[in-house]
């Protein structure tokens, strides 16, 4: 019962969040905790629920974000009818990847993400049909209402809160299903899990795929917010590493985890940034770096687990087993 | 235990502090917003740019009558705004474009600037003048050479330095000069590595010879910040090109100058187009080992006590580096923006955007080697040029062409070590 009242505290927030806090650029910031959250969620399926410590999950992003984008730039079509196109392509690419990949074990799983990861980006980067390193840009100024191009961050931040929400209860939904037990049970002991006949490779595989249609999708937001994706943006590891180390931040393995997460680290990052960005180069990073030490040395589980971990040993599978 | 929640409480704090709003500016005071990589890999290009904005800004708001003809340098301030004093909120892009959005976006609802200014890399002036124009605001860029830019059919965006069309011509221009003069200019090699400046300059010089009749007989393309160059060196040496066009980035620039000298192999004709080759760590490096390697510049020092002279050395003061191309053309697009604000009398965006409009400079009026500043329909300034300078006896870059502005003679072959 306490959970739906905490629930319903949460959903009320989220929703009034913009209306109480209406600057342009406070809007902006809860749209993009939203988007960076949709990404996590996304990563933490297989990252977290999972354990397979994906750190290549940028190309996943990219295929949305190139998908919005080159529908328009490309076809002059909305950058919505990329979306689908994005999943299409991001779920048989994750199918690709995943078939080999996925034997692999622990940190070489991790290795062979960033390998793909970055062979993808200098593929695309030397692609001219791609924008090769110049990227494509979506529409400046929007034709009608479906370019998604607005000056209010008020539409983007609802938009993402919807689909913030449908990633989640396809998060929920999954983890009581069979699926999600089996990943549990691989994700403790993977050779016990197989010794009792879950079927451990397929079970991995479509936690993959579903990861990656859902990254896609956020990948597509971001580039139709920001109306712009190149190679750096689309496809750099870095992305892969902030949508990670936010699900971790958060809890990785724990529903909310991610969203946590990103309502941490990115109102920090933005504002580091317009406190000490024009001050002297990089201290942003440095406060960045010193929150994720603390947090990692004082709170491996996540920030959440704080409040999830120790109350009951039902829900705290995740806690403690972060990467 | 305890530690835990404080950082939670930490966490917190940050995040409250942050959403509560800035004061709203001064009358006295017009806010310009800056964007400008402060950190990342072009982290320096930011310091740099920082250092020549508060020798911009002193130059504005203090009373400077030694500067001779150059806008609001006599009084102190603005005085189309009663003396108004400029001040620069510079916002880090991070060398990502979407930072760079956000901060723009930042600068224009929180600090409330009159105007933006930035953003250096290509991609970044991109998306952040994307939010300038969204809100009306003036988006004046000084450094970023992509075509596409001036392109898209802004209204605010206005751009004052010369871009790879423009200096594909004087490259040509440059090229049939030299042939006239005796030497051999026939077979063109282009070098460049495969970022976005790197490939879309190298296709507008291709262009641009190809119009002339003259095709590019060699185009080696690498990969940026690179660690062996060996392959591409000894691929020019096979090929023994006439003409070398460089297109590189500092460590790439100074890499091809160390393994030329090891394979010893020299082109008759070696022409860099900015960029690496104009930073002051190029020359430290291997100036002694390129010497004779020609380069394009929009800035050249003038005699002791000119306009520009007198800049170069308040830059050095305040950095401890020598001015270069591309602060100088930093500063000269700053300088444009204030003169256009000072016209407007206001920080009314229309207003601003409308004296923008009518900006018609001389180039006696300029620091940097510009024909003027006039902008067209798109933006552009129609009035950009650059000379070209040869590094000669020493460490320093000297003007060899075109003639009217020219220091020294060129001289050929290139030399090397």
């Amino acid at each position: 019962m306490r959970r739906w009242i905490w629930l319903t505290v949460v959903a009320a927030l989220a929703i009034a969040y913009p209306l109480l806090l209406s600057s342009p650029f406070q809007q902006r910031l809860g749209a993009l905790v939203l988007l960076y959250a949709i990404a996590a969620s996304a990563w933490n399926i297989v990252g977290g629920y999972a354990g397979q410590v994906s750190v290549g999950h940028v190309v996943f992003f990219g295929c949305g974000a190139y998908a919005a984008m080159g529908s328009y730039a490309k076809f002059g079509l909305s950058p919505l009818f990329g979306i689908p196109g994005g999943i299409v392509i991001a779920v048989g690419l994750a199918a690709i990847i995943g078939v080999p990949t996925l034997r692999l074990s622990g940190h070489y799983f991790s290795m062979a993400t960033i390998a793909v990861a970055e062979t993808m980006r200098l593929i695309v980067t030397n692609t001219d049909w791609l924008g090769a390193a110049v990227g494509l840009s979506g529409p400046t100024v929007p034709r009608n209402v479906f370019d998604l191009s607005f000056l209010s961050s008020l539409p983007y931040y609802y938009l993402f809160l919807l689909v913030l929400v449908i990633t989640l209860f396809i998060t929920w939904w999954m983890t009581n299903s069979r699926m999600g037990f089996y990943l549990r049970a691989i994700k403790d002991s993977e050779r016990a899990a197989r010794s009792l006949g879950a079927p451990a490779s397929r079970t991995k595989l479509y936690a993959y795929m579903l990861s990656a249609a859902l990254t896609s999708v956020s990948g597509a937001l971001y580039a139709m917010m920001f109306g712009f994706v190149d190679p750096e943006s689309g496809l750099g590891i870095l992305i892969s590493v902030k949508i990670l180390i936010m699900a971790a931040l958060g809890g990785a393995g724990l529903l909310f985890g991610p969203l946590v997460g990103a309502a941490i680290l990115v109102p920090l990052e933005e504002i580091s940034n317009s406190w000490l960005g024009g001050k002297g180069a990089g201290l942003t990073f440095v406060v960045y770096g010193a929150i994720i030490v603390l947090i990692a040395r004082f709170q491996p589980g996540g920030l959440l687990s704080l409040f999830t971990g120790r109350k009951k040993s039902k829900s705290d599978t995740g806690a403690g087993h972060a990467p | 235990m305890k530690l835990k929640h404080v950082t939670a409480l930490l966490c917190a704090a940050a995040m409250s502090i942050a959403l509560g709003t800035n004061a709203r500016a001064d009358d006295k005071v017009v806010k310009i917003g800056v964007i400008l990589p402060m950190s990342g890999g072009t982290a320096s290009i930011g310091a740099h740019a920082k250092a020549a904005l508060e020798v911009a800004t002193d130059i504005i708001n203090n009373a400077h009558p030694e500067l001779g003809n150059l806008p609001l340098a006599k009084n102190a301030g603005l005085a189309g705004l009663g003396g108004a004093k400029i001040e620069v909120v510079i916002a880090d892009n991070q060398g990502n474009p979407a930072t760079g959005q956000n901060q723009a976006l930042r600068l224009i609802t929180e600090d409330k600037v009159a105007a933006v200014f930035g953003a250096y890399q290509s991609g970044i002036t991109l998306t952040s003048s994307a939010i300038a124009e969204k809100y009306g605001i003036p988006y004046l860029n000084s450094e970023s050479v992509a075509a596409n830019l001036t392109e898209r059919g802004f209204k605010w965006f206005f751009r004052t330095t010369p871009i790879a069309t423009d200096f594909a011509k004087a490259y040509v221009d440059f090229l049939a000069d030299m042939k006239a003069a005796g030497a051999k200019t026939d077979a063109i090699a282009l070098v460049h590595d495969n970022t976005e400046y790197g490939t879309s300059v190298a296709n507008t010089i291709a262009g641009a010879f190809k119009e002339k009749g003259q095709p590019v007989a060699l185009d080696v393309a690498y990969p940026v910040n690179a660690t062996d160059l060996q392959g591409q060196v000894l691929q020019l040496k096979d090929k023994k090109p006439d003409v070398i066009i460089m297109i590189s980035y500092t460590s790439d620039a100074i890499l091809f100058a160390k393994t030329m000298q090891s394979l010893d192999y020299k082109p008759a004709i070696l022409l860099a187009d900015d960029a690496g080759y104009s930073d002051p760590s190029f020359i430290k490096a291997v100036g002694k080992i390129s010497q004779g390697v020609f380069n394009r510049s929009s800035w050249s020092v003038g005699p002791s006590g000119s306009p520009s002279a007198i800049i170069a050395d308040m830059y050095k003061k305040k950095s401890g580096e020598e001015m270069d191309d591309t602060v100088g053309r930093q500063m000269q697009g700053f300088f444009v923006l204030a003169d256009a604000i000072d016209r407007a009398g206001s920080t009314d965006p229309a207003k601003i955007q409308v004296a923008l409009k009518a900006t018609d400079l001389k180039p006696e009026q300029l620091m940097m080697g510009y024909k003027g500043v006039k902008f067209d329909d798109k933006g552009q300034n129609v009035l950009a040029s650059g000379l070209i300078i040869q590094l000669q006896d020493g460490e320093n870059y000297t003007a060899v062409w075109p003639k009217a502005n020219a220091v020294k003679a060129p001289v050929l072959p290139y030399k090397g070590w």
